[in-house]
């Protein structure tokens, strides 16, 4: 027999960063009715296949590069076996898992309904839930949020044999350590997995379409962090393009294209497309109550994560607002909750001055404007110091064995206001959040200057600027 | 702030011989001295008697940073296994050889300091200085044996810095060392007694202990860094417990030190003998140590981190009347004025926040008010919300008020704290017991109805590059809901702080 209908005031399509914060506020801090749909794991992208697995993979691909420093430190390391990477994947698969379970139990606290199956929308205030088991599940909603997320983008249409790779989620189900491996693309995720696969010993080649790649971000840190990926010895493919993939046998695969050198093929174990993503939005019924959606597909919504029908909300990385990061998904849940259900009339996210950390190696941050980005917008009136200087951590190291730091702060008007800051190098992922709250609050260059130094870190070399 | 526009030098009264006589070639007196002389042309003369750059360039901040780096890829490499790596267990480190190393980062840090001030046309004089008890003259007595020179200036800066002590009450202490003979040390010793609970004390055991020597701890109290915020005392001394230092706590003193391995040395209880600076201690060395109550211990190294006391007995103070306080440091106000009128002081030797940057914005901010343009008569540092690092395993950051401060100076029904405490990402492949080990805590202290944030104390990994940018927003007065209005970073350790409930 088909389920009963249930009702509930707010139907949160999604159990991934976005949707479970703010059906978690709605429901444990201001006691409405919250039904929570997921098709696949707790946690959605960030938990299972995002975030989380990759920074617990960065992190042994730091143990990594610090076993290859510390010859230069005085330690003898002569006998370590290979990584062992199938180990590392169970230690990494258990973590995620735990934090399943963690999800599961947090929305327990919260009272809020979990159903695990994919949602179809049948009108604006009803959505139909397929279950595991097939049985179609009625739900009756006053208020709906949309936070499905995206999912990555596959060439197959494009080209020849691009089956034969996998993808950034593919990339967290691989068994054992690729000899060599071949990297499409050219945003932050195609640029960190390039690092990690490099450090942890996988030769590693990166096809970018252009001369640099992470072209969304300053001019300095395309320029130093691809210089710094060639030092490394990692094969950057420019100006790139792939004809077909060939299956040559016992998981070998052979990858036609073209680059800045001419037209080549290079046979490889893995194949990892990191060319974009997608909105998880087919079979959604979007069309059935007239969303409106970008020319990509992502969901258009205002500041306050209206959608164009006025009792339907959406939020995350299936928005048209950029920043597809966990924080801003959860940040803008938990206002749009506030604002719903906590009386909280304006509540809303400012989608502006969003700091953000590429877990490249080195490290990336980046908060507000590039320096092209703040002279278009403001022109003459900005003033841009920069920093490149060696860490401390090198001192120890032959010339040819040193990485890069290099801060840029950008600066507008005569009281000279911080409107982008652009730092890499080792320990600026957790560098740049106490700039960004200063950067919020309206922080000048004399703000920056004014606070003493802490020696001897990196950091202070962005308060004693000239 | 940049340095003005290029205009001719003004000329030097006949009378003296300098317009500015800095004493001693730090952190705090290299840069009072390049910033009168690069932005004002004042006529300098920088007077060193020991290596350009003072403590922090050779027996301190970078130093100790390069050991602690090397300290932290030696506990990366004991993290290996439970990432997948097979590494074995008792990896030996050739520590003379990271010692040569070491040293040669040192001296290319100090002759940059010898660059920097030729390039700046700073008269650079090595011998050492002392008053001569008549107005605005300073007399060194040169290092070379050439005899001794007169300088006479408008302003004086005294900025000789401090120097570890030994105790005066433990009978042959002087065969320890103090943090300065830390940096002569060529062969790691196996075992070492560490006598101190302040940060030095912190930093080298946590690092002596991080590279595989069995480290005691002597403590008067039940918990070191006592002038630190309880949640960071309570924290890290059971830290440091939990990663093999052994911690003697409520220790009397001990009575006297004994010299095993050449105890033919000893001559009525008192050594003949001990170690210089710049010796390395002997790899043989072996001690026993005699507590007051009586108990023993052997090592083969001690380490006195008791304290600190200013530079200033080949000074002659008492004869042009410079005021010292009643620890010995010179007494200075605001504005870095001595009792003196054209004799000022900075940095260590005024026992003020001990710590190289402190020592160089007050210097830079002295030049500016002694010869900069008229709108910075009046500059000084603000000592206030000053933000320092303890290099302890994990680091500790702190700036602002303790929690006791804070209660004391706004009334415990003014503040609201809030505190957080897990182990960062990287321990979530470690084992449950393990995992416990390796805290990341954060206690921000906010007063007022608009929870103005006057406290922040954050240990943990990372901690040590998180701290800067968080002091430039305390320094704006941030409050907590500027803390919060920052969306997170994710996955950092970082984000927990603007993320507290």
């Amino acid at each position: 027999m088909a389920p009963i209908p249930k009702e509930c005031d707010y139907l949160v399509i999604g159990g991934g960063s976005g949707g479970l914060a703010s059906g978690r506020r709605a429901s444990g801090m201001y006691g409405k009715k919250v039904i929570a749909i997921e098709s696949k794991r707790l946690g959605g992208t960030c938990v299972n296949v995002g975030c989380v697995p990759k920074k617990v993979t960065w992190n042994a691909a730091a143990i990594a590069e610090s076993i290859h420093d510390s010859k230069a430190y005085g330690f003898s390391v002569e006998h370590t076996a290979p990584f062992n990477w199938s180990y590392f994947k169970q230690k990494r698969d258990a973590y995620v898992k735990r934090l399943n379970g963690i999800y599961e139990k947090n929305l327990q606290n919260d009272k809020v309904e979990y159903i695990h199956g994919r949602a179809s929308i049948k009108s604006k205030h009803e959505v139909e839930v397929t279950l595991d088991n097939g049985d179609k599940q009625l739900i009756k909603a006053t208020n709906i949020l949309i936070a499905v997320g995206g999912h990555p983008t596959k060439p197959e249409d494009k080209i020849e044999g691009a089956s034969l790779g996998t993808d950034s989620d593919g990339f967290f189900d691989i068994e054992t350590q690729p000899k060599k491996v071949a990297i499409i693309g050219a945003g932050y995720i195609a640029v960190e997995f390039a690092g990690m696969f490099h450090a942890l010993g996988t030769e590693t080649h990166l096809f970018i379409r252009h001369e640099t790649f992470l072209r969304t971000f300053d001019p300095m840190v395309q320029e130093k962090v691809v210089a710094e990926y060639e030092r490394q010895g990692i094969i950057i493919h420019k100006n790139s393009s792939q004809s077909k993939v060939v299956d040559l046998g016992d998981g070998v695969k052979q990858i036609h294209y073209k680059d800045s050198k001419g037209e080549g093929t290079l046979d490889i174990d893995s194949i990892i497309w990191a060319i974009g993503r997608s909105p998880e939005t087919e079979g959604l019924g979007l069309e059935k109550i007239g969303i409106k959606t970008d020319e990509k597909g992502h969901i258009i919504v205002d500041k306050y994560q209206n959608t164009n029908v006025d009792n339907v909300f959406a939020l995350g990385d299936v928005v048209n607002q950029g920043f597809e990061l966990t924080p801003v998904a959860i940040a803008a849940g938990r206002r749009l909750s506030d604002r719903l259900f906590g009386g909280k009339k304006d509540a809303h996210l400012e989608y502006e001055n969003i700091p953000s950390v590429v877990f490249a190696h080195p490290e990336v941050g980046s908060i507000g404007l590039t320096e092209p980005a703040a002279r278009k917008k403001y022109g003459d009136s900005i003033k841009v110091y920069q920093a490149s200087f060696t860490a401390m951590y090198y001192a120890m190291m032959e010339q040819e064995d040193k990485g890069p730091t290099a801060y840029k702060i950008v600066c507008e008007g005569p009281n000279e206001r911080v409107v982008g800051l652009h730092i890499l190098g080792i320990g600026s992922a957790e560098m740049l959040q106490g700039f960004g709250v200063a950067i919020k609050m309206g922080a000048t260059k004399a703000d920056f200057d004014k606070c003493v130094a802490i020696h001897p870190t990196s950091a202070e070399e962005l308060v004693t600027m000239k | 702030m940049a340095p003005p526009p290029t205009s001719a030098p003004k000329p030097t009264p006949p009378s003296y011989t300098h317009d500015y006589i800095v004493i001693g070639g730090g952190s705090g007196g290299s840069s009072a001295a390049r910033r009168a002389s690069s932005w004002y042309h004042s006529k300098t003369v920088l007077i060193e008697n020991g290596p350009s750059g003072g403590c922090c360039v050779n027996v301190g901040c970078v130093p100790k940073r390069i050991t602690f780096n090397a300290a932290l890829i030696r506990e990366m490499l004991n993290h290996g296994k439970n990432y997948g790596y097979d590494i074995p267990d008792g990896i030996s480190m050739d520590f003379k050889h990271f010692k040569s190393l070491r040293d040669k980062a040192v001296e290319r840090n100090s002759k940059a300091y010898d660059r920097n001030w030729e390039r700046e046309g700073i008269e650079v004089v090595r011998g050492t200085a002392r008053f001569t008890g008549r107005e605005k003259e300073v007399e060194v007595v040169m290092e070379d044996g050439s005899g001794r020179r007169l300088f006479r200036a408008r302003h004086i800066l005294i900025a000789t810095g401090g120097y570890p002590v030994m105790p005066s009450d433990v009978l042959a202490a002087k065969h320890g060392i103090t943090s300065d003979g830390f940096f002569d040390i060529e062969v790691l010793p196996r075992t070492i007694a560490v006598v101190g609970a302040g940060y030095i004390a912190v930093e080298m055991a946590g690092i002596l202990n991080a590279l595989g020597v069995v480290v005691h701890m002597f403590i008067r109290g039940k918990t070191f860094l006592r002038k630190f915020d309880p949640m960071v005392q309570d924290t890290l001394t059971k830290r440091y417990e939990d990663i093999g230092v052994i911690i003697h706590k409520d220790f009397a003193g001990f009575e006297k030190v004994e010299r095993l391995d050449t105890p033919e040395m000893e001559e009525g209880g008192v050594s003949a003998k001990h170690e210089s600076r710049g010796t390395p201690p002997s790899p043989s060395k072996r001690l026993r140590l005699k507590a007051k109550n009586g108990e023993t211990f052997d090592v083969d190294e001690i380490l006195w981190a008791i304290g600190r006391v200013p530079e200033v007995k080949d000074l002659d103070l008492v004869s042009i009347g410079v005021k010292t306080t009643k620890t010995g440091h010179i007494a200075v106000d605001e504005f870095q004025n001595t009792s003196v009128n054209g004799i000022y002081a900075i940095g260590d030797v005024t026992g003020q926040y001990e710590l190289t940057p402190v020592a160089i914005a007050a210097g830079r901010k002295l030049g500016n008010r002694l010869f900069g343009p008229p709108e910075l008569k009046s500059d000084k540092l603000e000592y206030a919300n000053i933000p320092t690092v303890v290099f302890s395993h994990p680091p500790v950051g702190t700036i602002g008020l303790t929690e006791p401060e804070a209660e004391e100076k706004y009334g415990k029904e003014k503040l609201k704290v809030y505190h957080t405490k897990f182990p960062a990402m990287f321990y979530d492949v470690f084992s449950a017991e393990d995992k416990v080990k390796h805290p990341t805590e954060f206690k921000i202290i906010c007063a007022g109805p608009e929870e103005k944030v006057v406290g922040l104390h954050i240990l943990g990994d990372g901690v040590d590059e998180m701290l800067q940018g968080l002091g430039v927003a305390m320094k704006m007065g941030a409050t907590k809901k500027d803390f919060d209005s920052c969306v997170a970073i994710h996955p950092t350790s970082a984000e927990e702080i603007v993320t507290m409930k």
